[in-house]
């Protein structure tokens, strides 16, 4: 879809520092395991003590992050609500499917079914901040950012003001280990700033939990400008390679999902391939997970507001351009859901 | 001015029958499919009845013609053999000769399966099969593989909205067509019976051990159920240009959150009374031409409260004929809003309005009763079908005849 629309404010927890602060002066957090987790900043100024105690880690992050975006953001109502996320609350699912086997089905707590329904950081959202309006949750793997995306596009064009668009997700010991089986992580630990230099099989799991306000007018509040995005699933390398050129041949810079996956690196050469313009990867910071293009779009528009790179973020990168306008992010996940974002300056 | 949106096939698979003719016929009969289930492991087989499909997952590889493998959970079964259907109706041998997007629905996507190997997928020490059925967990399983198995190769999407997942689904494929993206879109949703889920609403203590009684004074709660179904959307322009054959038009709809509590509305409806007024208000149909109302009515004590109280605020003492039709499939979760959604199109088509199952006394906080009886030879032009939701989620959709 090639609608334009403004990213008016958001918040990002994330495995790096990306919570408070700046992008400039972050500090780029090292890891040596293959499952990054997030940096969880402290809920109590966001969610009230009584609340927080019932409350699982991703309806915690999702909740916290939402809140944030809103405040930085200046709206007075979060207006429709619209979400992401691939796998929901892990943590309430194995809880729940444990007490349903632990206690032999019976005087089981509702507590970690009702948490592990998918839209029940949307509804949170919506509780928390009276937001009464439209209100929707995707649940399709490296997709469900992206649609959560075209649907807010949709919905500025029908005359809402602002929406507030994100995704969440996290990593459990437990789902690491279920997806190790099938081959999705390193073999052996590798640190995330030598992620890119090793052709191997798999990647490092990451996580998070990303908010955006974005708004169907510009302001001067305004940190980027949205003008594209697109979806495509299972593509012949003909039509990645249409997609990229057509959205992407004037682009200043590139935002690469490349995981150091050996399996689907192949998209990720042919993107170099297609757009050889200068690139920087996201994966070191964030680790792969299904709406890892939440996190990539807080970085494009976090870079395109400061004007600049921070080298320290990105050791594995010889050098930066000086100036940039437009920035093309290009993602997959595990081959199947490709998506392209084009970001610009406003 | 954006397209009309138009019905132009129908599939489904319910408790009540394999396909759409069959669904009607034990409609008309006033057969319910609630039962025990032969197929869930759990101390309840006999304790809380659901609305199962009874067909094996062997005899639903059968049906959909695919050979029987691993991978191919009962939640994706389901909705091939809706989404068989639903294409055959609209008369689509190939569906990537027109760009068709796939959106589907699901709340806890491959469980039905999953769950029975879980602890074997967390233990090192076993291997086997099962572990290529890892992905299966997820709510895109279902979407991908149906997608795979059909063809679909253009935007696919899957929503999860709790018990509001497949109307929303409808809603959004309605937009995508409204804003020039699609000229056709196949849209709803599929859910299998779980003991994840059956524990899950067992635990909330709204689940009934009779069969359901939605707006009964003595109602206790819901009964589960199983099913998909789907709906090909197509745009008045491709429609007319393809001589598709117009079931119906999805005229009006609307998403609104409640924002009251977790799981349950709130006691005046305010958020079903939002998705009424905001659909009627889309499809431009006036109260007056409302025929029926095919409410979510789950028969929990907190839904029918709300919603009949919603229908009374809205309607004043003029509440058209409306019916929960949960006591003949259960509650389907992800699918029931694709599933009411065509049963409001039969009842437009066929001029019949279904009974309320079960229903015998006046709930005390209302003035308004359902339909008790088969109506037949009634005129019906518009019916808004009714989805809610835990989170608040709540959807409402208007069906309307079609008129040219």
């Amino acid at each position: 879809m090639k609608v334009k629309c403004y990213i008016q404010g958001m918040a990002a927890i994330s495995p790096q520092s990306t919570f408070e602060g700046d992008i400039i002066n972050m500090p780029l957090v090292r890891t040596e395991s293959n499952r990054l987790a997030c940096i969880e900043p402290d809920y109590k100024p966001y969610i009230p003590a009584n609340s927080l105690r019932r409350m699982s880690r991703i309806l915690k992050m999702g909740l916290t992050a939402a809140l944030k975006c809103l405040a930085v953001s200046g709206v007075s109502t979060p207006g429709p609500i619209v979400t992401g996320t691939g796998k929901g609350s892990l943590q309430d699912t194995e809880k729940f499917i444990k007490e349903i086997e632990q206690y032999k089905e019976t005087a089981l707590n509702p507590t970690p079914f009702i948490q592990s329904t998918y839209n029940s950081v949307n509804g949170l959202i919506a509780l928390q901040q009276q937001g009464t309006d439209y209100n929707n949750t995707f649940v399709h793997r490296g997709f469900s950012f992206e649609n959560a995306l075209i649907d807010s596009l949709m919905l500025l064009q029908e005359g809402y003001s602002h929406t507030l668009t994100g995704a969440f997700e996290e990593i459990t010991p437990e789902h690491f280990y279920i997806k190790s089986r099938i081959g999705h992580w390193r073999a052996d630990p590798v640190a995330n700033i030598d992620l890119l230099n090793t052709n191997l099989p798999g990647t490092i799991a990451g996580e998070g939990s990303t908010f955006f306000v974005l708004g169907a007018k510009a302001d001067a509040n305004s940190i980027a400008a949205l003008s594209a995005c697109k979806l495509l699933y299972k593509p012949s390398a003909a039509q990645l390679t249409a997609t990229l050129q057509e959205l992407g041949s004037d682009a200043d810079l590139i935002i690469s999902g490349a995981n150091g996956d050996s399996n689907h690196a192949h998209y990720y050469q042919l993107l170099q391939d297609v757009l050889p313009q200068p690139s920087i990867p996201f994966k070191h910071l964030s680790g792969e997970y299904d709406t890892a293009g939440a996190f990539a779009l807080w970085l494009a528009a976090s870079l395109l507001k400061a004007g600049s790179i921070p080298a320290e973020l990105f050791p594995m990168v010889p050098q930066f351009p000086t100036d940039f306008k437009k920035i093309v992010i290009y993602n997959h996940f595990y081959g199947e859901q490709h998506t392209v974002m084009v970001v610009e300056k406003v | 001015m954006a397209e009309r949106v138009f019905i132009t096939g129908m599939g489904m698979v319910t408790a009540i029958g394999d396909n759409v003719a069959e669904n009607l016929q034990h409609l008309r009969q006033q057969k319910s499919g609630l039962g025990f289930t032969d197929y869930i492991d759990t101390i309840y087989k006999q304790v809380l009845p659901v609305g199962e499909i009874k067909l094996s997952n062997k005899a639903l590889f059968d049906k959909t013609g695919i050979p029987v493998q691993h991978g191919f959970t009962r939640t994706t079964l389901l909705g091939l053999a809706a989404m068989q259907e639903a294409l055959q109706q609209a008369g689509i041998s190939d569906v990537s000769a027109t760009p068709t997007g796939f959106i589907n629905a699901s709340t806890v996507g491959g469980m039905c399966d999953t769950e029975k190997v879980y602890f074997d997928l967390i233990n090192p020490d076993k291997e086997g099969d099962f572990i290529q059925s890892i992905n299966t967990l997820d709510c895109a399983d279902c979407t991908q593989r149906i997608a795979d198995t059909i063809g679909f190769h253009d935007h696919i999407a899957t929503i999860s909205t709790a018990c509001s997942s497949s109307a929303n689904a409808l809603m959004f494929g309605a937009r995508m067509i409204k804003h020039g993206m699609y000229q056709r879109m196949v849209c709803g949703g599929t859910e299998a019976l779980t003991r994840f889920t059956l524990n899950g609403f067992n635990s909330l203590k709204n689940v009934d051990k009779q069969f359901c009684r939605p707006f009964d004074n003595q109602r206790t709660g819901l009964n589960l159920g199983e099913g998909a179904a789907y709906l090909v959307l197509e745009s008045e322009s491709f429609a007319r240009a393809n001589n598709s054959t117009i079931l119906a038009e999805l005229s009006g709809y609307c998403n609104a959150n409640e924002a009251f509590h977790p799981t349950s509305p709130s006691p005046e409806g305010d958020g079903a009374y939002a998705a009424m007024k905001n659909a009627l208000a889309m499809s431009g149909r006036s109260l007056e031409e409302v025929q029926y109302v095919n409410v979510h009515g789950t028969a929990t004590l907190n839904n029918d409260v709300s919603e009949g109280r919603a229908l009374e605020r809205l309607f004043g003492t003029k509440v058209p004929p409306f019916s929960s039709t949960k006591p003949f499939t259960g509650h389907t979760l992800a699918a029931a809003g694709a599933i009411e959604a065509i049963y409001s199109v039969l009842a437009i088509q066929n001029g019949i309005i279904f009974p309320n199952l079960n229903f015998s006394e006046k709930m005390e906080e209302l003035s308004i009763i359902p339909v008790m009886e088969l109506k037949e030879g009634v005129l019906i032009k518009n019916v808004i079908s009714n989805s809610f939701g835990f989170g608040g989620n709540n959807a409402s959709l208007v069906l309307s005849k079609y008129e040219g």
